[in-house]
């Protein structure tokens, strides 16, 4: 079996997915860099009295990757369903219906637009940090993947409520209330294997959870819990996220009419 | 066959409305096809299950003999439709829509073939600006351009003249005409009757979701149109009343000294016979057919009671 069928067109569609959002750059990257660099400076100026240590690392060299990958979760986010939605507003989504391009294509197309931008917000925050927190990373290669996949991840789920939401009040609703308090309960700002009872076991059903742990481990060489069973959380998180995206755009949830 | 279509249905899932009933159709290569219909007859329907926008309940449909089923990227390669409501990518300038919508049919450096279709339908101008700038006229022709960037083999409107001016409404027929003449396939909703009469040759009239006519233009007109309309003007004033003519021919008076009538072919010459031996102070005579719109109302009106 070919790989594309239309390659041409296949590229056609992510360059307009990262073109679009280039476009906007202002509320798409400097927005989130600044927000990212607000946290930073907050929790450096609470925390300079204290000494809160995670591993014999201080809590600043903690938060980078937790901000990072929070950055690449939103911006991955918002890209597909951002897109999606205003296609929806603009009344162009049907154009999607006359491309001779391939579900597989254009469902993959829309993922990895948001897969880019989340992968690069996750990059700038990293290195919009370094002024405050000075130290290398333990694994450059591994962070950049480790974002990677997070992007991915949240592309998907971006792409799904995209298609499955109709309205940009309804996706900041998800954000607010679905991926916000799955960030902090997945490790972003704090350990969550310290805390008890059910906030702590929920972090097994919690994509975030270990991938901000593959990503602190890749900046700090260090883990929580059990890195092999992060690794293999993220795959399982990887292959649902994209096989449902697949699904769903292949019933026509929201852009064909039954 | 560039388009075939059997038994096709369409039920809206949302409310259970009949669409689409039984529809049948087969338009050949190189035909221009009108497709005519009340508000709400199933037009738009019809189209947006070829384009692939609504799922058919039930029936077949083959584009340049692909089956839409079976062979779905295919028919798409081949087909290029103007949606009757469609919005504008409002991020990007008239080229760059353009430029991406050739990229996603698979063809590049297609910047030639752009300018000249934005030549075509005067837009050239205009393509630097984003199309939130461009009049409404301008944005219907912009559906056009983007419609044509992949040089469909099978092209369908779907009422393209909404909202234009006249002068630039008898651009676009040119411009219509020209693309039939180079052999594209056509198919155009429309409701200005006229313009179907004018640009097609063939005429297919769908009513409540079912093709009520499907011929070519002068053997449905010939079917329907049997009547002629003779407007005979005289000299002095004329008064029906003083006329004792046979009660088959129900003449009017228009003004004083002109008379219509509206008479089966057939009768014509008895008709003026009669009309001939009272009086011969004729100045003018007028036998026009039956138009377009005259036969589509009759077709409209009989299914209707
Ligand atoms: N998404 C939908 N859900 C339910 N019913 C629909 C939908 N779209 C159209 N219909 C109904 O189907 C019927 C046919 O509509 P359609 O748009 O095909 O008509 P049309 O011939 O294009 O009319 P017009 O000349 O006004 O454009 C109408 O009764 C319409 O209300
Ligand atoms: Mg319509």
């Amino acid at each position: 079996m070919k790989i594309f069928y239309n390659k041409i067109g296949f590229f056609t569609l992510l360059f307009r997915e990262i073109h679009r959002f280039s476009r906007v750059s202002i509320q798409t990257i400097l927005a989130p860099l600044i927000s990212n660099i607000l946290y930073l400076g907050i929790f450096s100026g609470i925390l300079s009295t204290r000494s809160i240590a995670f591993e014999g690392f201080n809590y600043l060299q903690f938060l980078v990757p937790g901000l990072a990958t929070m950055g690449t979760i939103f911006a991955a986010f918002q890209n597909p369903s951002f897109s999606l939605i205003s296609q929806k507003y603009m009344n162009t989504i049907q154009d999607l219906n006359s491309y001779p391009i391939s579900d597989l294509e254009k469902t993959t197309a829309f993922i990895l637009g948001g897969t880019v931008r989340g992968t690069l917000i996750g990059m700038l925050t990293y290195i919009a940090t370094l002024p405050f927190v000075k130290s290398g990373i333990y694994s450059p290669a591994f962070f950049f993947l480790s974002l990677m996949l997070t992007a991915f991840v949240f592309s998907s789920i971006g792409f799904i409520s995209g298609l499955a939401l109709d309205g940009f009040e309804k996706m900041n609703f998800v954000l607010s209330i679905v991926i916000t308090p799955l960030s902090y309960l997945g490790g972003v700002f704090f350990e969550v294997s310290k805390l008890s009872g059910i906030l702590s076991a929920m972090r097994f059903v919690n994509p975030i959870y270990p991938l901000v742990n593959l990503t602190r481990y890749a900046y700090l060489g260090v883990y929580e819990d059990n890195i092999y069973v992060h690794g293999a959380m993220a795959a399982v998180f990887i292959i649902a996220g994209f096989a449902t995206s697949l699904i769903v755009f292949k019933r026509g949830t929201g852009i064909k009419i039954l | 066959m560039m388009l075939k279509i059997e038994g096709l249905n369409k039920i809206y899932k949302k409310d259970g409305k009949v669409a689409l009933k039984d529809v049948d159709m087969n338009i050949k290569k190189g035909e221009f096809a009108a497709l005519l219909g009340q508000n709400g007859a199933g037009k738009t329907t019809l189209i947006n299950i070829l384009s692939g926008n609504v799922k058919k309940t039930s029936g077949k449909v083959f584009i340049g003999g692909f089956d839409i089923d079976k062979n779905e990227l295919e028919t798409k390669r081949i087909l290029g439709v103007v949606p009757q409501e469609s919005g504008f990518d409002n991020f990007f300038s008239v080229e760059e829509v353009l430029k991406k919508q050739s990229g996603y049919f698979g063809i590049k450096n297609n910047k030639e073939y752009i300018y000249h279709l934005l030549n075509q339908l005067n837009l050239y101008e205009k393509k630097n600006n984003f199309i939130r700038e461009l009049s409404g006229g301008m944005k219907r022709r912009f559906q056009i351009a983007k419609a044509l960037v992949h040089k469909p083999e099978i092209f369908i409107l779907d009422e393209p003249t909404a909202g234009v001016d006249i002068e630039m409404r008898h651009n676009m027929y040119d411009f219509l005409l020209e693309l039939h003449k180079s052999g594209l396939t056509m198919i155009l909703t429309t409701h200005y009757i006229e313009e179907a009469e004018r640009l097609c040759d063939r005429i297919m009239v769908i009513n409540s979701g079912e093709i009520v006519a499907d011929e070519p233009k002068e053997i449905l007109m010939d079917k329907f149109g049997r009547e002629v309309r003779v407007s005979i003007c005289f000299e002095n004033p004329v008064d029906m009343r003083q006329w004792d003519l046979p009660t088959e021919f129900n003449g009017e008076n228009a003004h004083n000294n002109q008379i219509d009538f509206k008479v089966d072919k057939a009768k014509l010459p008895s008709l003026l016979n009669a009309i001939a031996s009272k009086r011969s102070d004729f100045v003018d005579i007028s036998i026009e057919r039956e138009k377009l719109e005259d036969v589509y109302l009759q077709l409209i009106k009989r299914r209707d009671s």
